[in-house]
C-alpha cells in the first residue's frame, strides 16, 4: 500500500536527492513529509522554509552547491516559486519540483482535485524558457517518472517538473511490487550534460558567477545584443533541439480506429478504463497517454492521427492541453474536449458518452 | 592564485599562514557605481577583511539581490551568485548547507533586504544559520531611480513619496537583535578602518551575522550623505557597550540624532548554529559532495540524535 507522494519521494531519493526544502500546502505536503522524513537517513539535508519563495532560493543554492535538488508544491506555491524558477532557468540550475495539482487560489474546493496548472507550470517566467513537464498517471509511474526526472534535470541542467494532482498523490492503493521495481522500457536518458557541466565551488576550482541577467560565457552581466540573443537562443535550443530525446508517451493504437483519445495524468486512467470497455464492445478506438507534456511531442502526437477523424481530449480543466493539440492537427480531424472544473474526477462513463456522441 | 599578490609565512610551530593582498578579490569587471558612491566603500573593505583573514577566493561565495548594491559579486573575485530583488539569503543558506566549508556572504541594499527580502532576514536570523549579510543601507531605492526605502526617514521626498513619507523606518539592529540574529552590527563605508575590523568580526563569529552598513547614495539621497554620517557617527566600543546587554544594544540601536552609533551592538556566542544542530552536517566534508548513504555507525547515531 502505498500514496503518491510515498512514491514520488521514493523516486527522489533513489535518484540521489540529498536536499530538500519546501512549504507545507495540500495536496503537497505529503512530499515534504515523506522527504523530510527519510533525507537523514541517507545523509541529506531537508527542512520547511518560511515560504516557497525562500524554500525554492535555498534550493537553487544548494544545488549550484553541487546537492541534488527536490521540492513540492501546488499552484499557490508555484506562484511564489516562479521568479525563482525563472532564475534558475537563466542560472541553468538543475532542479526537479513536483506540482500536485489542485483548484485555484485559496483554500476549501482549492484543495480538490484538477489539472489546472498546466499552462502555468509552461509559462511560469517571464521570458518564457522552455520547461520540461512530466505527467505520472498512477502511483508505479509517478516513481519511475520522478527518476526520470532527476536525470532530464542534469542533463540539461534545467528546472523539470512532475505534474502530479490531488488524486495520485494523496489516494494509498495497492500497487503492484513488480510495477514498482521493473522501469519501464522508456529510452534511457544520457548521463552527460547537454552543455558545460555545473561546477559546485570546489576547492581550487574555477572561480565563477552566476546571475539571473543575459551573460557572458564565464557569468558576467552583458547588454551587447549579439550575446544576449545568443544566451537566449541557447537556452531555448537546448531543450528544442533534445525534443525527441524528452518526448514521452505511451500509444495504444487500434488498426481501423478513426477515435484517438489522448489525455494525461489522473484523467488518462478513465480514458485507458474506456478503450478496453469499447474493444469489449467490437468498437475500434485509440488512445494516447501524453507522459512529456512540454515541450509537446509535437511528433510522437502526429504519428498517432492516420486514419483518425476524431480526438477526444479528457483534462480536469478547460482545455488546457487541447488547445496545444489543435495547432498540430489537420482542421478536418474533430476536437472534442471532455472537460471538468468541478473538483469531481472525469469518469470512464463521460469519455463514453462524449465518443458515443 | 597568483604568487606575487600572496605571501606565504610559516609559523614557528610549522603552521602556513598565507596572508593574502586585497588585489587577489578584484573582480574581472570594473564598478559601474556613480562616482564617490558608498558601495565601493564595502567593496574594498570585505576584499581586505578576507585578504587579512586569509580566505582565498575559491572559499568564499558572495550572494547578492538586486539593485545598484547587489552588483557587489560582479566586482569580486570569489564564487558569485547575482540572485533576484530581496533572495540573496535564501539562496546563501541553501549553500551553506550543502557546503558548510564555504565562507559564505549575503549582500544587498535596504530595499532588497528590509522590504522585498524582509521575511526572509526575519526567519534567517532565527535559524542562525552561519552565513554572513551585508546590508549596504542608503535609505533609498538607488536602481530604480530614487524611490523611498523601508529605511528612508519620516517625511522624505522621493518620487514615490512626493509629499514626504508619512512612514516610520525600520530598524535593522532591533529587528535583527528580537529575530535572534547571534551577530548584529552597523558600520559605516566613510570609517573604512572601523568597518574592516566588524568585517572580519563577522565573518568570525559561528552563527548569522548581520552587518547593517551606512552606504551613502550620492545620487539620490541628499539628506543621508557622507557628511550626515561623518558629523554623527560614533564608535559603540568608545562608550563603553557591553554586546551582551541585548537591552542596551536595543537602546543604543534606537539613537538617532546627533550622535548615531556603529560597531557591534550584540553577540551572542552561546547559541548553536542551524549547521550545528543539523543531525548531518556535525561531523564531515560538505554535504554535497558525500556518497548517498549512511555508515552503519553514523545511521545508528543519527537516529540516536532524531529521537
Ligand atoms: C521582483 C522585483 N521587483 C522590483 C524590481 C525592481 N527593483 C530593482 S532594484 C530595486 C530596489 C533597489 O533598492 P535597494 O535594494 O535599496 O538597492 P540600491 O539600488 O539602493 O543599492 C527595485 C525595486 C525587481 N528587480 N524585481
Ligand atoms: S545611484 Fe546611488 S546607490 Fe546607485 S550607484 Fe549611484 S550612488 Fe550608488
Ligand atoms: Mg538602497
Amino acid at each position: 500500500m502505498v500514496d503518491g507522494a510515498a512514491a514520488i519521494a521514493r523516486g527522489a531519493l533513489d535518484a540521489g536527492c540529498n536536499f530538500y526544502a519546501g512549504y507545507p500546502i495540500t495536496p503537497a505536503s505529503g512530499i515534504l513529509a515523506h522527504m523530510l522524513r527519510e533525507l537523514p537517513k541517507v545523509g541529506g539535508i531537508g527542512f520547511q522554509g518560511e515560504d516557497e519563495i525562500s524554500s525554492i532560493g535555498h534550493c537553487i543554492g544548494a544545488a549550484s552547491a553541487g546537492a541534488t535538488v527536490f521540492t513540492a508544491t501546488s499552484g499557490p506555491g508555484l506562484s511564489l516559486y516562479s521568479e525563482n524558477i525563472g532564475l534558475a532557468i537563466m542560472m541553468e540550475i538543475p532542479l526537479v519540483i513536483a506540482i500536485s495539482q489542485r483548484l485555484g487560489p485559496s483554500t476549501g474546493a482549492a484543495t480538490a482535485s484538477a489539472q489546472g496548472d498546466i499552462q502555468f507550470m509552461r509559462w511560469c517566467t517571464s521570458g518564457g524558457y522552455p520547461v520540461i513537464v512530466l505527467a505520472p498517471t498512477n502511483i508505479p509511474e509517478s516513481y519511475h517518472l520522478t527518476k526520470r526526472a532527476f536525470k532530464l534535470a542534469k542533463r540539461f541542467r534545467n528546472p523539470v517538473f512532475i505534474a502530479t494532482d490531488k488524486d495520485t498523490v494523496m489516494t494509498t492503493e495497492s500497487v503492484p511490487v513488480d510495477e514498482m521495481i521493473n522501469a519501464p522500457d522508456w529510452p534511457e536518458i544520457p548521463t552527460e550534460p547537454v552543455g558545460k557541466p555545473l561546477d559546485p565551488y570546489q576547492i581550487n576550482g574555477t572561480i565563477h558567477h552566476y546571475t539571473g541577467s543575459s551573460h557572458t560565457e564565464e557569468g558576467y552581466i552583458t547588454k551587447d545584443p549579439d550575446i544576449i540573443a545568443q544566451f537566449n537562443e541557447r537556452l531555448k535550443n537546448k531543450i528544442e533541439s533534445h525534443i525527441d530525446e524528452i518526448s514521452l508517451v505511451k500509444a495504444d493504437l487500434q488498426e481501423g480506429a478513426d477515435t484517438l483519445i489522448i489525455s494525461y495524468g489522473v484523467s488518462a486512467r478513465s480514458m485507458e478504463a474506456v478503450v478496453i470497455q469499447l474493444r469489449s464492445q467490437g468498437e475500434k478506438v485509440s488512445a494516447l497517454t501524453v507522459y512529456s507534456l512540454w515541450p509537446i511531442p509535437e511528433k510522437k502526437i502526429q504519428d498517432c492521427l492516420r486514419g483518425i477523424k476524431r480526438i477526444i481530449i479528457p483534462e480536469m480543466n478547460h482545455g488546457q492541453y487541447r488547445h496545444e493539440i489543435e495547432r498540430l492537427v489537420n482542421r478536418d480531424i474533430e476536437l472534442i474536449g471532455v472537460n471538468r472544473v468541478d473538483t469531481i474526477l472525469i469518469t470512464p462513463e463521460e469519455i463514453m458518452e462524449t465518443y458515443h456522441g | 592564485m597568483s604568487e606575487v599578490l600572496t605571501s606565504i609565512k610559516k609559523k614557528s610551530n610549522g603552521e602556513v599562514i598565507t596572508k593574502l593582498s586585497p588585489k587577489e578579490y578584484k573582480g574581472k569587471v570594473d564598478p559601474d557605481w556613480c562616482p564617490g558612491c558608498g558601495d565601493f566603500g564595502l567593496l574594498n573593505g570585505v576584499r581586505k577583511a578576507c585578504a587579512e583573514l586569509g580566505i582565498p577566493p575559491h572559499k568564499i561565495l558572495i550572494t547578492s539581490g538586486i539593485g545598484c548594491s547587489s552588483n557587489f559579486p560582479g566586482y569580486f573575485n570569489a564564487y558569485g551568485m547575482h540572485t533576484l530583488h530581496g533572495r540573496p539569503v535564501p539562496v546563501a543558506t541553501g549553500v551553506k548547507l550543502a557546503n558548510h566549508e564555504l565562507t559564505v556572504i549575503a549582500v544587498g541594499g535596504d530595499g532588497d533586504g528590509y522590504g522585498i527580502g524582509g521575511n526572509h532576514f526575519l526567519h534567517t536570523a532565527r535559524r542562525n544559520v552561519n552565513i554572513n549579510y551585508f546590508v549596504m543601507n542608503n535609505q533609498i531605492y538607488g536602481l530604480t531611480t530614487g524611490q523611498i526605502s523601508p529605511t528612508s526617514n519620516f517625511g522624505t521626498k522621493t518620487k514615490s513619496t512626493p509629499f514626504g513619507s508619512i512612514e516610520l523606518p525600520i530598524n535593522p539592529i532591533t529587528t535583527a537583535i528580537m529575530a535572534g540574529a547571534t551577530f548584529v552590527a552597523r558600520a559605516y563605508t566613510g570609517d573604512s578602518k572601523h568597518m574592516v575590523e566588524i568585517i572580519k568580526q563577522a565573518i568570525l563569529h559561528n552563527g548569522f551575522s548581520h552587518v547593517d552598513v551606512f552606504s551613502p547614495c550620492v545620487t539620490y539621497n541628499k539628506v543621508n550623505t557622507h557628511n550626515f554620517f561623518k558629523q554623527r557617527t560614533v564608535h559603540l566600543e568608545d562608550v563603553d557597550h557591553d554586546p551582551t546587554d541585548w537591552k542596551a544594544a536595543c537602546e543604543k540601536a534606537m539613537v538617532w540624532d546627533d550622535e548615531i552609533y556603529i560597531g557591534l551592538f550584540w553577540q551572542n556566542k552561546e547559541r548553536k548554529t542551524l549547521e550545528d544542530l543539523d543531525p548531518v552536517l556535525d561531523e564531515g566534508g560538505p554535504m554535497a559532495f558525500r556518497s548517498l548513504g549512511l555508515s552503519k555507525d553514523k545511521t545508528q547515531k543519527l537516529i540516536h540524535k532524531m529521537m
